[in-house]
C-alpha cells in the first residue's frame, strides 16, 4: 500500500511515496541520502538511527515512514548551519567524542534532544540520556564531556 | 628573526576525519550510493556445527526473477587462510560449524535476494560435533577436520590433530623443576574465560565489481586490505594485483575485520554478474552468528615463590578454543607464548598454549590477542601468592617486575619500560596503598553493612611483535593542485591513524596541516606482493613517514640549493617556506609548486615513496619481538553481598606509550579500553548451546552502556621512551585492556573474600560464591 | 518486513471496520515490541492499524477524587517527566525514568507496553500496585479488566485478538504513599532483568497498610503476591517482614535463564523486597 507523505526534514518540506512496511530508516537513507542515520541493529537496541521526531529522540529503525507524515525531523546533516558547525559537533572534534565514529550521528541527535530540554544537564543526566546510544569504542566518558563542553557554548 | 612554528608533536591534536563523521559525510559500509546496475547480496548460512549436507532447489533460485548470479560449494570449492587454508569460502560436502555459508546470491534488490535464498531447501545428516576444548582433546572424541594435513600449509604448524590440536607453541627457560624445588611455596589454579564477540556498530559489507580486465574491485571496511587481498587472491587463484581493496574508514574492527569471513565471497560473486556492482551488509543477526568469535580460554597456572618474596618458577598452559579454523588465530598463540609468564622476570618457565579445533564459530583475536586472558590468570595468581606469603601486594609485584636490562628471551633485552611506574600510578589514583595486611577483611563496614568496597589491581605487559610482513609503506607527493596527498597503507579503524600521519608529516615537513590530505587506504597503490601490518601501526608506519618525509624534505631542498646556488645545508622549510640562514631568502612553497607547474620541461617530481620493514628475523618467535607495551590497572568496586551486584566506583588505568604525540588521544585510546574491559569483564559472553551461537542481537549479548560506566575513570599516561620508535613512541592498540579483568576480580576478592577465576564476572558467579563460602565456614 | 496496509483509523467506528474482515490485524501502538516480530515474520499482518489517531488516546486527565486517566497512546516518555505523574503516582514515575532508554520511551505506548505480557514488563509492576485498570474496546464490547486479572501467563494477556485497550485509570491514592520499585539487571541499563519487585503501602497514623507487592522475573507473568501483603498490615518488625518473604517465596515459580538461574533470581527477589520493604517502613519512622 504507498502513501503520499510530508514532512519536513532538516528544515525542508518534502513530499514522497513510501510504503507502508518500510521504516523511517530506509526512506532516509535510500530516498533521500541521509546516510548519518546507520544501520545498527534493527530492534532498537543501539540508537544508530536515532532522529528527532518532533524534537524528542526515537530509533528511526522502530518508526514506519508512513507514521512520520507531516512531522519535523532532525539528523545529523541538519545540525551545521551556513554559520559552521553545531556546538556539539565542535565539541565533539575538540574533546575526542569521535573514534570509529559509527555511533556519532546517533550521540549527537541525543545529545541535542538533551540540550533542548536542559541546557546546562549533570554528567549524571547526560549518562541517562545516552543509555540508549552503543558505541563499541568505549568513547562514552570523552563523548559526555563534549556535550557537557558544548552545553556551556553559546550559539 | 625566523623562528620555528612550535612544537606540534606532543599537543593536543583533534581528529581530521572527525567532521566528516559527525555531519553523515563519512561513507560505511552500507552508505554506499545505490546505482541503477547495482546487485545486493544474501548469504545461506549454516544451521548445524556438524553435519553433511545437500542443497536442492538450487536451480529455481539461480533461475528466480530477478537473480543475477548464485553460488554454491558445487560452484566454488575453494579454501581461505593466510598460514593454513583450514576454511572452505562456501561449504562443499560438510559444515564444520553453525554460520559457515552454503551459498550466495546477488539479486535487483536485497528482497529478492532474500526470496531467491528461500528456495533453495537444505538436508543436513548430522555428524558427531566437538562443542568444548574437554571433549575436543578427549580420547576417542570425533575429530573436527581429520583431512587436515590435505590443507595447503598444515605442515606449517605443530598439529595432532587426532586430538584436534591444531597448533601449539610451547616457551621455556631454565628449569622449573629445580625452580620449583626452591620454592617455599607452590599455587596451582585453573581459570577460564567465555567466548566473546567483536560485535563493532558497523556489520561487514561492502562493493565489489568486476573491472573490463577481469580484476575485481572491493569497496571494503576492513582493517586490514592487505592481508585480504592476499588471501582473497589466493583463494580465488587470481594473482594479487588483480584483486584490488579500497578501504576508506571502518566503523570498528577490534580484529573482526581482518581475516577473510564474508569478504572472499563477496568478490567471488562479483566476479559472476559480469561487471554489476554487488553490494553486501551483513544484518546484526549475521554479524554476531557469520562472521567470527573471540577464542575462549582454559588455563591452569602453577606459580613458585620465596617466602621472601621471590618468583622462581612458573608453569602454564594456555588452551584456546578456536571453533572451526585456526589461521586467524595463530598470531594469538605468538603473543600468548611470550607474554605468558605475566611481566616478571621469573628465571625458570614453562609456557604452552595450543589453539584446539571445535565444531564452533571460527575465532579471531579480539583486541589483546590473548594478552588480557593471560593477565585474567596470572594477576588472580600474584594476588593470591601475596596473601599466602603476607606480603603486599604492590611489593611482591614491584620485585619481581621485569625491568630494563632483564634478558628473558634469548636475543631481546627488555628495554626500559614504564611497569614500575604504571603499577604506582594506579593505586595512587584510586588512593589506595596496601599493607601486607590488605587482602580480604570479614569486619563489616559501618554505612552499608551489606555493600562491601575492595580494591585491587594488576599489572600487565603485551608483546609487540613485527614480522617482516609488518612493514609499512608511504607515498607523498607535493603538487599544486593536491599539495601534500599523502598515501599509506594502514587503515583508521577509529584510533586516528590519518590523523597521526597528518600530524606528524606537518611537524616534519614544517607545513601547515591545511596542505595535507590522506588517501583511502587502496592497495593498488602499492606492489601486487606488498603485505603492511594491520596492528601497531604507529610504529610501522611512523617509521615509514619518518623516512618519506626526510626523503621529501631533501627533495625540496635539493631543488632550491640548485635554484639559489647555495650548499644544501644552509637551507630549512619553516611554516611552508623554504628558507636560506644564510642568504635570509625565502621561497614559499606554494610559490615554487606554482612555478613549478608552469616550467614543464625543468619540473623535478617532488614525490617519494619510503618503506620500513621490521629487522629481519631468524624465523624463531623471539626474534620477531619488537618491544613489549607496559600497562597497569587499580579498581575501587562496591559488592552487593546478597545478590553479587557490582559496582564499579573507580577504575585507573595506566600505559606506558614511550611519548605521547597526541596526549589527549591516547588518553581517549585509554579511556575507551577501560570501558570494553568491563564490558568484557563484567557483561559479555558469547554462549553456543549445541554449537548454534545463542547471541542474535545486543538483547542477547549485551555490551556496555552509558549506565555501565565506573562511576569514576583515571586515565593515565605514561612515557618511558622507546629508543628504537618513532620519536620514541610505542603503540598502544590493543594493548591497553591488559589487567582490567584481574584488577576488578582482586578487588572483588578484597571487598568480600571470594575470587572468581571465570570470566565474565557475573553477579551470580560472586552469589555462588558466597554462597559456597558460607557453607564452609559453617 | 513483508508488505502489509498500513491504517490509521481517526474513530473507533472507522477501525470496527477493518477489525470486522477476515483480515489479519495486529494493532501498532509504539511498535516497539510489534517491529521485533515483523521483522522476523513471527507475524505477517495484512493490516497495521495504528490506534495514536483515536480520540482519547492521548488525554491525561487528574483529579483528586477520581484518579488518573491515560490514554492507551500516552507514551512511557510522559509517565517519566509528567508533573501529575511526578506528583500523584511517583512509584510509576520512578520506575519508568528506569525503564529502557529515551528512544524506547519515546514511542512506546501505555497500551502497548501492558499488553506485551512479559514476565519482564517493568511497566506491569507500578501499575498492579496502583490498582490499575485497562479499559477496553472490541467490536462486540466494552470493558474494564484490572491489571491484576490482564496476565495469564506465557506471554498471554486476557484481550481478545481485536480489543484494543483505550484507557488505564489508576485510582487516586493519599499523599503519604511510599512506594519503590528495585530491580537487578544483568546491564545496568535494565537489559536481562534478574528480578524485579515494585512495593507500595500506605501511611495511616503509625501504620503501614494497603501493602502492594509486584513482582517481575520470577513467575510466567508479573503478579502481585496478596499473601504476602497480608502479612505485611499495620507497623511490620522483623520477623513478620520474614514471613511475608517467606509467602513471597512460596508463591512464586521462577525459571531458569541463561543468565540466571531460578534458585539465584529467588535469592535477589529475596534481597531487593528486604529492602524495599524496609525503605517504606523508614517513612514511617522519619515523620
Amino acid at each position: 500500500m504507498k502513501h503520499e507523505i510530508q514532512f519536513i526534514i532538516n528544515g525542508h518540506a518534502r513530499s514522497l511515496t513510501v510504503e507502508s512496511q518500510q521504516t523511517l530508516l530506509e526512506v532516509l537513507r535510500e530516498d533521500l541520502r541521509l546516510t548519518s542515520v546507520k544501520h545498527g541493529c534493527s530492534t532498537g537496541e543501539c540508537g544508530a538511527c536515532s532522529v528527532l521526531l518532533d524534537g524528542e529522540v526515537v530509533n528511526s529503525c522502530m518508526v514506519l515512514a508512513v507514521e512520520a507524515a507531516n512531522t519535523e525531523i532532525l539528523t545529523a546533516e541538519g545540525l551545521a548551519t551556513d554559520e559552521g558547525l553545531h556546538p556539539l559537533q565542535k565539541s565533539f572534534i575538540d574533546h575526542h567524542g569521535v573514534q570509529c565514529g559509527y555511533c556519532a550521528s546517533g550521540m549527537l541527535i541525543s545529545a541535542k534532544a538533551l540540550l533542548n530540554r536542559t541546557s546546562r544537564p549533570h554528567e549524571e543526566e547526560i549518562r541517562e540520556a545516552l543509555v540508549g546510544n552503543l558505541c563499541r569504542c568505549g568513547a562514552y566518558a570523552d563523548i559526555i564531556k563534549s556535550i557537557q563542553v558544548a552545553s556551556r557554548a553559546r550559539r | 628573526m625566523i623562528s620555528r612554528k612550535p612544537h606540534v608533536i606532543g599537543k593536543p591534536f583533534p581528529l581530521i576525519e572527525a567532521q566528516k563523521k559527525l555531519t553523515g559525510v563519512t561513507c560505511y559500509a552500507g552508505d554506499e550510493k545505490i546505482v541503477p546496475d547495482m546487485l545486493h547480496a544474501r548469504i545461506l548460512f549454516s544451521e548445524r556445527p556438524s553435519a553433511r549436507f545437500w542443497l536442492s532447489n538450487v536451480d529455481a533460485a539461480r533461475n528466480h526473477k530477478g537473480v543475477a548470479a548464485l553460488l554454491t560449494g558445487q560452484d566454488l570449492a575453494t579454501r581461505m587462510g593466510q598460514t593454513i587454508l583450514d576454511r572452505e569460502m562456501l561449504a562443499v560436502e560438510q559444515v564444520y560449524f553453525a554460520g559457515q555459508p552454503l551459498a550466495i546470491i546477488a539479486a535487483e534488490t536485497p528482497e529478492i535476494a532474500e526470496e531467491a535464498l528461500a528456495l533453495i531447501q537444505v538436508t543436513y545428516e548430522d555428524l558427531p560435533a566437538v562443542l568444548d576444548i574437554e571433549q575436543a582433546i578427549a580420547p576417542g572424541s570425533p575429530q573436527v577436520h581429520p583431512d587436515f594435513y590435505d590443507y595447503p600449509g598444515a605442515d606449517a604448524l605443530h598439529a595432532d590433530p587426532a586430538h584436534n590440536i591444531a597448533h601449539s607453541l610451547t616457551f621455556s627457560r631454565g628449569d622449573v623443576e629445580q625452580g620449583f624445588a626452591a620454592a617455599d611455596v607452590i599455587l596451582e589454579r585453573s581459570y577460564t574465560a567465555a567466548h566473546l564477540q567483536h560485535a563493532p556498530m558497523e556489520t561487514h559489507g561492502g562493493v565489489a565489481q568486476r573491472q573490463p580486465d577481469g580484476s575485481v574491485t572491493m569497496w571494503m571496511h576492513v582493517q586490514a586490505p592487505f592481508l585480504q587481498r592476499k588471501i582473497i587472491a589466493k583463494a580465488l587463484h587470481m594473482d594479487p594485483a588483480k584483486v584490488r581493496i579500497i578501504t576508506g574508514c571502518v566503523g570498528g574492527s577490534f580484529g573482526g575485520k581482518v581475516f577473510v569471513s564474508v569478504e572472499g565471497l563477496l568478490a567471488a560473486i562479483a566476479l559472476q554478474t559480469k561487471g554489476r556492482p554487488v553490494r553486501l551488509l551483513l544484518t546484526r543477526e549475521e554479524e554476531f552468528k557469520g562472521v567470527f568469535t573471540a577464542p575462549a580460554m582454559r588455563a591452569h597456572v602453577k606459580m613458585g615463590a620465596t617466602k621472601d618474596g621471590r618468583l622462581t618458577a612458573i608453569q602454564a598452559s594456555y588452551d584456546w578454543d578456536v571453533g572451526a579454523s585456526v589461521d586467524a588465530a595463530l598470531f594469538h598463540l605468538q603473543s600468548v607464548a611470550l607474554a605468558g609468564t605475566g611481566p616478571y622476570a621469573i628465571p625458570n618457565a614453562d609456557i604452552r598454549t595450543s589453539a584446539i579445533y571445535t565444531n564452533l564459530l571460527p575465532a579471531a583475536p579480539l583486541r589483546g590477542l590473548g594478552v588480557s586472558q593471560v593477565h585474567w590468570a596470572i594477576e588472580q595468581h600474584i594476588d593470591e601468592l601475596a596473601e599466602i606469603l603476607n606480603l603486599n601486594p604492590i611489593t611482591l609485584r614491584q620485585w619481581n617486575l621485569v625491568k630494563g636490562g632483564d634478558m628473558l628471551f634469548p636475543s631481546f633485552i627488555m628495554h626500559a619500560n614504564g611497569l614500575q611506574s604504571c603499577g604506582l600510578q594506579v593505586i595512587d589514583a584510586i588512593h589506595w596503598h596496601p599493607d601486607a595486611s590488605s587482602h580480604h577483611d570479614d569486619a563489616p563496614e559501618p554505612d552499608a553493612p551489606k555493600k562491601r568496597i575492595g580494591q585491587g589491581m594488576a599489572n600487565g605487559w603485551s608483546p609487540i611483535i613485527l614480522s617482516e610482513e609488518c612493514g609499512s609503506s608511504i607515498s607523498i607527493h607535493f603538487d599544486k593542485e593536491n599539495l601534500c596527498n599523502i598515501i599509506v597503507d594502514g587503515v583508521d579503524i577509529g584510533q586516528g591513524l590519518y590523523a597521526f600521519v597528518t600530524q606528524l608529516a606537518s611537524f616534519e615537513l614544517n607545513i601547515p596541516v591545511e596542505w595535507i590530505t590522506v588517501e583511502p587506504t587502496d592497495t593498488a597503490n602499492f606492489a601486487p606482493d606488498w603485505e603492511a601490518t594491520y596492528h601497531n601501526l604507529l610504529w610501522s608506519t611512523g617509521h615509514a613517514l619518518l623516512k618519506a618525509t626526510a626523503k621529501m624534505k631533501r627533495q625540496i631542498l635539493a631543488y632550491v640549493s640548485e635554484v639559489w646556488e647555495e650548499p644544501i645545508s644552509n637551507l630549512d622549510i619553516v611554516d611552508g617556506e623554504v628558507i636560506s640562514y644564510a642568504s635570509r631568502r625565502r621561497y614559499p612553497l606554494l610559490e615554487l609548486l606554482e612555478q613549478n607547474a608552469e616550467n614543464e620541461n625543468n619540473a623535478p617530481v617532488f614525490s617519494v615513496t619510503s618503506v620500513y620493514r621490521p629487522p629481519n628475523t631468524d624465523g624463531s618467535i623471539e626474534s620477531l619481538l619488537q618491544s613489549f607495551a607496559s600497562t597497569a590497572y587499580a579498581a575501587e568496586v562496591q559488592v552487593d553481598e546478597k545478590t553479587g551486584g557490582v559496582t564499579i566506583l573507580q577504575l585507573a588505568a595506566a600505559a606506558d606509550v614511550g611519548h605521547a604525540l597526541n596526549p589527549e588521544s591516547v588518553r581517549a585510546q585509554i579511556k575507551g579500553g577501560m570501558i570494553q574491559s568491563v564490558s568484557f569483564t563484567l557483561l559479555e559472553e558469547m554462549i553456543f548451546e549445541n554449537g548454534i551461537p545463542q547471541s542474535h542481537n545486543f538483547r542477547d549479548y549485551p555490551i556496555a552502556t552509558t549506565a555501565d560506566m565506573p562511576q569514576q575513570l583515571h586515565p593515565i599516561v605514561v612515557e618511558v621512551p622507546q629508543q628504537s620508535g618513532p620519536y620514541g613512541a610505542r603503540d598502544l592498540s590493543h594493548h591497553v585492556q591488559v589487567g582490567a579483568a584481574p584488577a576488578i576480580a582482586n578487588a572483588i576478592y578484597r571487598a568480600v573474600g571470594v575470587r572468581i577465576r571465570d570470566l565474565p564476572i557475573t553477579a551470580q558467579r560472586i552469589y555462588d560464591a558466597l554462597q559456597a563460602k558460607r557453607a564452609e565456614e559453617a | 518486513m513483508k508488505a502489509f496496509d498500513y491504517i490509521r483509523p481517526q474513530s473507533l467506528e472507522e477501525a470496527e471496520g477493518h477489525l470486522t474482515q477476515e483480515k489479519r490485524v495486529n494493532i501498532l501502538g509504539g511498535g516497539v515490541t510489534l517491529f521485533l516480530e515483523l521483522q522476523n515474520n513471527d507475524l505477517t499482518p495484512d493490516i497495521i492499524l495504528d490506534v495514536k489517531a483515536l480520540p482519547g488516546f492521548h488525554d491525561i486527565r487528574y483529579h483528586h477524587n477520581h484518579g488518573l486517566k491515560l490514554g492507551a497512546a500516552v507514551n512511557l516518555q510522559h509517565l517519566a517527566t509528567g508533573l501529575e505523574i511526578r506528583r500523584h503516582y511517583p512509584l510509576l514515575n520512578q520506575t519508568a525514568q528506569e525503564l529502557a532508554s529515551p528512544q524506547i520511551r519515546n514511542r512506546a505506548t501505555i497500551g502497548g507496553t501492558l499488553a506485551w505480557a512479559s514476565p519482564v514488563s517493568e511497566l506491569a509492576a507500578p501499575m498492579l500496585c496502583y490498582d490499575a485498570t485497562c479499559h477496553t474496546w472490541s467490536p462486540r464490547r466494552t470493558r474494564t479488566i484490572p491489571v491484576n486479572e490482564l496476565y495469564l501467563g506465557d506471554f498471554k494477556t486476557a484481550l481478545e485478538p481485536d480489543e484494543i485497550i483505550t484507557h488505564i485509570h489508576l485510582p487516586s491514592f493519599p499523599a503519604r504513599t511510599y512506594g519503590i520499585y528495585q530491580r537487578q539487571t544483568v546491564r545496568h541499563d535494565g537489559r536481562r532483568m534478574i528480578a524485579g519487585a515494585a512495593t507500595l503501602a500506605i501511611r495511616k497514623h503509625h501504620t503501614l497498610t494497603n501493602w502492594r507487592i509486584a513482582v517481575l522475573g520470577v513467575d510466567d507473568r508479573p503478579k502481585r503476591i496478596p499473601e504476602a501483603e497480608a502479612l505485611l498490615e499495620g507497623a511490620p518488625d522483623e520477623e513478620i517482614i520474614h514471613l511475608a518473604l517467606q509467602a513471597v517465596q512460596e508463591n512464586i515459580h521462577p525459571q531458569d535463564v541463561v543468565y540466571a538461574r531460578s534458585d539465584y533470581r529467588r535469592a535477589v527477589l529475596n534481597a531487593l523486597l528486604q529492602r524495599s520493604i524496609h525503605s517504606i517502613i523508614s517513612n514511617l519512622q522519619e515523620s
